[in-house]
């Protein structure tokens, strides 16, 4: 196999991976980023609201980094781990400035500072924007900025698998998806910034990149995920295609009906109504469908019709402007067709806040790929584009101080441990006959979405944690039509679809394993947050079919738990 | 009773009960071509028969085929939501991106169940709907798309605080997703390898009028001389799915040219022609092609075109005798406006 020497390599060309290429690369170390679309194509392109950041003297005067950790913490109901929020408040301000100097064209306050607006869970408001494509216009900024740098870009390149020996990593496997040739690229460190997992749901508002390729290299690393059971649902995605419909709509008066044209929150949430929170509005939506009183197809209605057409295309015209173009809705006469649909993964690979995973040396992670525990159970809006960033950043400079000490590895990787892991991947295309990965993969989606998603209980995780084994035996079986050696996606459609039985089992398991509610992760036999039995971060390695759990403490600085109420 | 509200200072009446309820929806067999090509098999057409309904965006017409019906067939989309690039392609013969293409309405649009796609013109074919964007990078690159700011602001050390105005101008032109639609389909790509192509035009234009970059010439360098090799065909300015305009880009840089100290010939002919229109309207009020053409490539030129012209058949078309429109005091306010 061919081989290319790299001080550091880093998986992942999305904000955080791009940040941490970033400061490796300023810091005259080679550095290779791989990913599998081209950069400005990752998810971080579809994120819209914003980015929080306190700016000194650019906030609300009342405002500061304190208040911004303690939403924070509050809003990930205290499974947050405190440093790591403390270091993201605090480096907020810095970030965003600096990337409005690289070039983010950040909406602006008449006399030229970035503006400001509140996201839920703020106590002041502090999400900065461009326009509805924040994520996009940062990570053009970033892109553009680190493409100017000595980076060598391997777009369209599919990372196969971690190379490591017995006490660090050792380099990674890929291949050029344009004539299928695998590469060794050999490296000091590894940087997993592979993004998140929406792909594993039958409904998501990801890209249908997200196959959670990052989290099940690491697993089969021997690399432990931490929190794998928190996964994030948003309420109002677009029906069919999933498209985030922000909350701002019902914030605005949108409001929830059912296929008898019912104002049914009344039922769930008698005082808030549509603005009730994420996990709730998630729960009854589904309840009315499950009870039969959705739309063909399962879904509800989000009705602006009220409004009048004047009002909502000045105040909700994101909302109007995606009904129409992907649904075909105009919602100044018609409700909005929507549902719950997976939106991010909180757990991730196990680091501390400097971005070092401790099983495994030499190797790091940031983004949504990583756990640092900023979000703990409950992500808040725009808390995950800052994290990016400011993660991205704190790694690649760890992983920059991490080269200047340590030297280079005296023996080199056996050949023979190389073609055995591309023999792995390569055996559902030697196999002339079995399952596709299509069969697979939606039935792989349906359980998860039915038996570890916005509900959960003992029988039906005990069920999904069962047939997910099943068909990781069966995933071993699956077998590729296409022979070709030239961008061959069904190739990589069943690797994407072996990472996600990888992830799946461990997030069903764990999932099984916590046995209370707590933010997003909500069971129906145990409906109360227990802070005696499980204030503490779940830590899970796959080992064969099995998942081994263990735990953490949750590292406290200021903020003692409470009651988590709006 | 409708209860009224205010948005941005106006009244506007606001209904405190929704009036509608149900969702309509239809369903529809579709049949869709898909032009297949792989190096070792060559290019087939293949058909799929599948069921969609009003809400089926395009791409996921493409999902359900490769998970369902045939995994061999390849295509790039990530986003579904229009902002990452990935799916551009050509649908029923237009370029378009298939996220934001719904086949319902394709089906209404054609009068026709029968849906084709094919991969975006003028890039080399890689595998079925996959084509190779490497050219398209490099014309990107080209424009050199980042900016450079002042070393003091980079340090933080001084701030260059942009208004409102400014941004806004600079967004609408920095939406580039880099779908490379606009440029499959720009004639001048084709016929002139010296000209960057409407894309990097777009991309090149927010960076040049960006008050905050510092490297304006050379800038000026990479972008004016290219500018006037476009047609002004505005095929990029239709089927931008981002709304970009690139052509308002290319006219907006051309703008520059008076700014530059050498200019090319090109730059220079472009200048001609462009007085030479303006002129001919002042003077008639239409535009006289004849003249501008003369005007712009000069006599001898313009005589050995004629030969071809004469032979080709199309030289009736110079010599229709042109009269001037009434009301050609407007006109000349009109386009005083314009110049000041
Ligand atoms: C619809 C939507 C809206 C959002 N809005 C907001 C918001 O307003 N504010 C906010 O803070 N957050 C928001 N988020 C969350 C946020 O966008 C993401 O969490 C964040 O962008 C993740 O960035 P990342 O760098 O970790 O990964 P990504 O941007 O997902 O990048 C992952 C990279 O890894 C590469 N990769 C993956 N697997 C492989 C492999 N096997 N081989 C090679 N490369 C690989 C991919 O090619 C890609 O380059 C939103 C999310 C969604 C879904
Ligand atoms: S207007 Fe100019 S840039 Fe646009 S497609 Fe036509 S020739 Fe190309
Ligand atoms: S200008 Fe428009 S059509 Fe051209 S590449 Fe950019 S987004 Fe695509
Ligand atoms: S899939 Fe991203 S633009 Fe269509």
């Amino acid at each position: 196999m061919e081989k290319l020497s790299y001080d550091a390599v880093v998986l992942g060309a999305g904000l955080s991976g791009l940040m941490a290429a970033h400061e490796i690369g300023k810091e005259g170390f080679k550095v290779a980023i791989i990913s599998k679309v081209f950069p400005t194509r990752s998810h971080s392109s579809s994120a819209e609201g914003g980015i929080a950041a306190y700016i000194p003297g650019n906030s609300d005067p009342n405002d500061n980094p304190d208040y911004m950790t303690y939403d924070t913490v509050k809003g990930g109901d205290y499974l947050v781990d405190q440093d790591a929020a403390e270091l993201l408040s605090m480096k907020s301000g810095d970030i965003a400035t600096v990337m409005e100097r690289w070039g983010t064209l950040f909406n602006r306050q008449p006399d030229g500072r970035i503006a400001i607006r509140y996201f839920g869970g703020q106590t002041y408001p502090r999400t900065r924007f461009v326009g509805d494509k924040t994520g996009m216009a940062l990570l053009h900024t970033i892109y553009e900025r680190t493409s100017g740098l000595d980076v060598d870009f391997y777009s369209e390149w599919f990372a196969l698998d971690l190379i490591r020996d017995q006490e660090r990593v050792r380099g990674v496997i890929a291949m050029q998806m344009k004539n299928m040739t695998p590469v060794f690229f050999e490296a000091r460190a590894i940087v997993m910034a592979t993004g998140g997992m929406g792909m594993l749901y039958r409904h998501s508002t990801n890209s249908y990149i997200n196959t959670g390729d990052g989290y099940a290299m690491a697993l089969r690393a021997g690399v432990a995920l931490k929190d794998p059971e928190f996964v994030q649902f948003h309420p109002t995605a677009l029906y069919p295609s999933d498209i985030l419909i922000s909350e701002a709509a019902r914030g605005e008066g949108a409001v929830l009906i059912n296929n008898k044209g019912e104002r049914f929150m009344k039922r769930y949430a008698p005082n808030k109504l549509d603005l009730a929170p994420r996990d709730i509005a998630s729960r009854s939506i589904l309840t009315e469908v499950k009870e039969g009183r959705g739309f063909p197809g399962g879904f509800v209605g989000l009705d602006l019709t009220h409004l009048g057409p004047d009002y909502i295309k000045e105040r909700l015209a994101l909302a109007y402007e995606a009904a129409k173009s992907f649904s075909g809705i105009d919602a100044t006469v018609e409700p909005i067709p929507v549902r719950p649909a997976q939106h991010y993964y909180m757990g991730g690979i196990d680091v501390d806040i400097t971005g070092t995973n401790h099983d495994l040396r030499g190797l790091f992670a940031a983004g949504e790929a990583a756990c640092v525990s900023v979000h703990g159970a409950n992500r808040l809006g725009s808390n995950s584009l800052l994290e990016t960033l400011v993660f991205g950043r704190e790694t690649g400079r760890t992983v920059a101080d991490y080269l200047k000490s340590t030297s280079k590895p005296s023996s080199s990787v056996e050949n023979i441990e190389l073609e055995k892991m591309l023999d792995e991947a390569y055996s559902f295309v030697k196999s002339e006959s079995g399952v596709h990965f299509g069969e697979v993969q939606n039935k792989l989606r349906d359980i998860m979405w039915e038996k570890v998603g916005v509900f959960r209980e003992e029988k039906g995780m005990q069920e999904a944690v069962k047939e997910v084994k099943e068909l990781r035996q069966q995933v071993t079986k699956m077998y590729v039509n296409d022979k070709s050696r030239v961008y061959n996606t069904e190739f990589f459609n069943a690797l994407e679809l072996r990472n996600m039985m990888d992830l799946a089992i461990v997030i069903s398991s764990s999932a099984l394993n916590r046995k209370e509610s707590r933010g997003a992760h909500y069971r129906l036999d145990y409906t109360q947050r227990d802070d005696e039995n499980w204030l503490k971060h779940t830590i899970s390695y796959l080992r064969g079919n099995t998942v081994e759990i263990s735990y953490k403490p949750v590292k406290m600085t200021k903020w003692k738990p409470e009651p988590r109420v709006y | 009773m409708p209860e009224v509200k205010q948005v941005e200072g106006k009244n506007v009446e606001v209904n405190s009960q929704p009036k509608s309820s149900a969702i309509r929806n239809e369903e529809k067999e579709i049949v869709v071509k898909i032009k297949r090509f792989s190096p070792d098999k060559g290019e087939w057409w293949q058909e799929y028969k599948l069921k969609v309904d009003r809400f089926t965006q395009m791409t996921e017409v493409l999902r359900r085929i490769k998970t369902e019906q045939d995994p061999s067939l390849s295509y790039r989309a990530a986003c579904h939501m229009a902002v990452c690039g990935s799916c551009g392609m050509k649908i029923n013969g237009a370029p378009r991106l298939a996220c934001k293409t719904l086949a319902i309405e394709l089906t209404k649009e054609y009068n026709s169940n029968e849906i084709t796609l094919e991969p975006m013109d003028l890039y080399p074919r890689v595998k079925d709907l996959v084509v190779d964007l490497d050219d398209f990078y490099e014309r990107m690159y080209k424009v050199k798309p980042r900016l450079y700011p002042s070393e003091e602001i980079l340090e933080g050390k001084a701030e260059h605080r942009l208004v409102p105005e400014d941004q806004r101008e600079l967004w609408k032109f920095a939406q580039c997703i880099w779908c490379g639609l606009c440029v499959s389909s720009c004639p001048s790509v084709r016929n002139d390898a010296e000209f960057l192509g409407p894309a990097a035009h777009a991309k090149g234009y927010r960076f040049l009028a960006d008050p905050r970059d510092t490297i304006t010439e050379e800038r000026m360098k990479i972008l004016v001389d290219s500018s006037w090799r476009c047609t002004y065909c505005y095929q990029c300015f239709n089927v931008c799915p981002r709304d970009i305009e690139p052509v308002t880009t290319i006219k907006k840089t051309r703008a520059w040219s008076s700014k530059m100290k050498d200019k090319t010939k090109v730059i220079e002919t472009g200048e001609k022609h462009i007085n030479a229109i303006a002129d001919t309207i002042r003077k008639s009020g239409k535009l006289l092609e004849a003249e501008v053409y003369l005007r712009t490539y000069g006599l001898v030129q313009a005589m050995s075109d004629m030969l071809y012209m004469l032979k080709s058949g199309r030289m009736k078309y110079t010599l229709i005798k042109e009269v001037p429109v009434k009301d050609l005091n407007d006109i000349e306010k009109v386009m005083k406006g314009d110049e000041q």
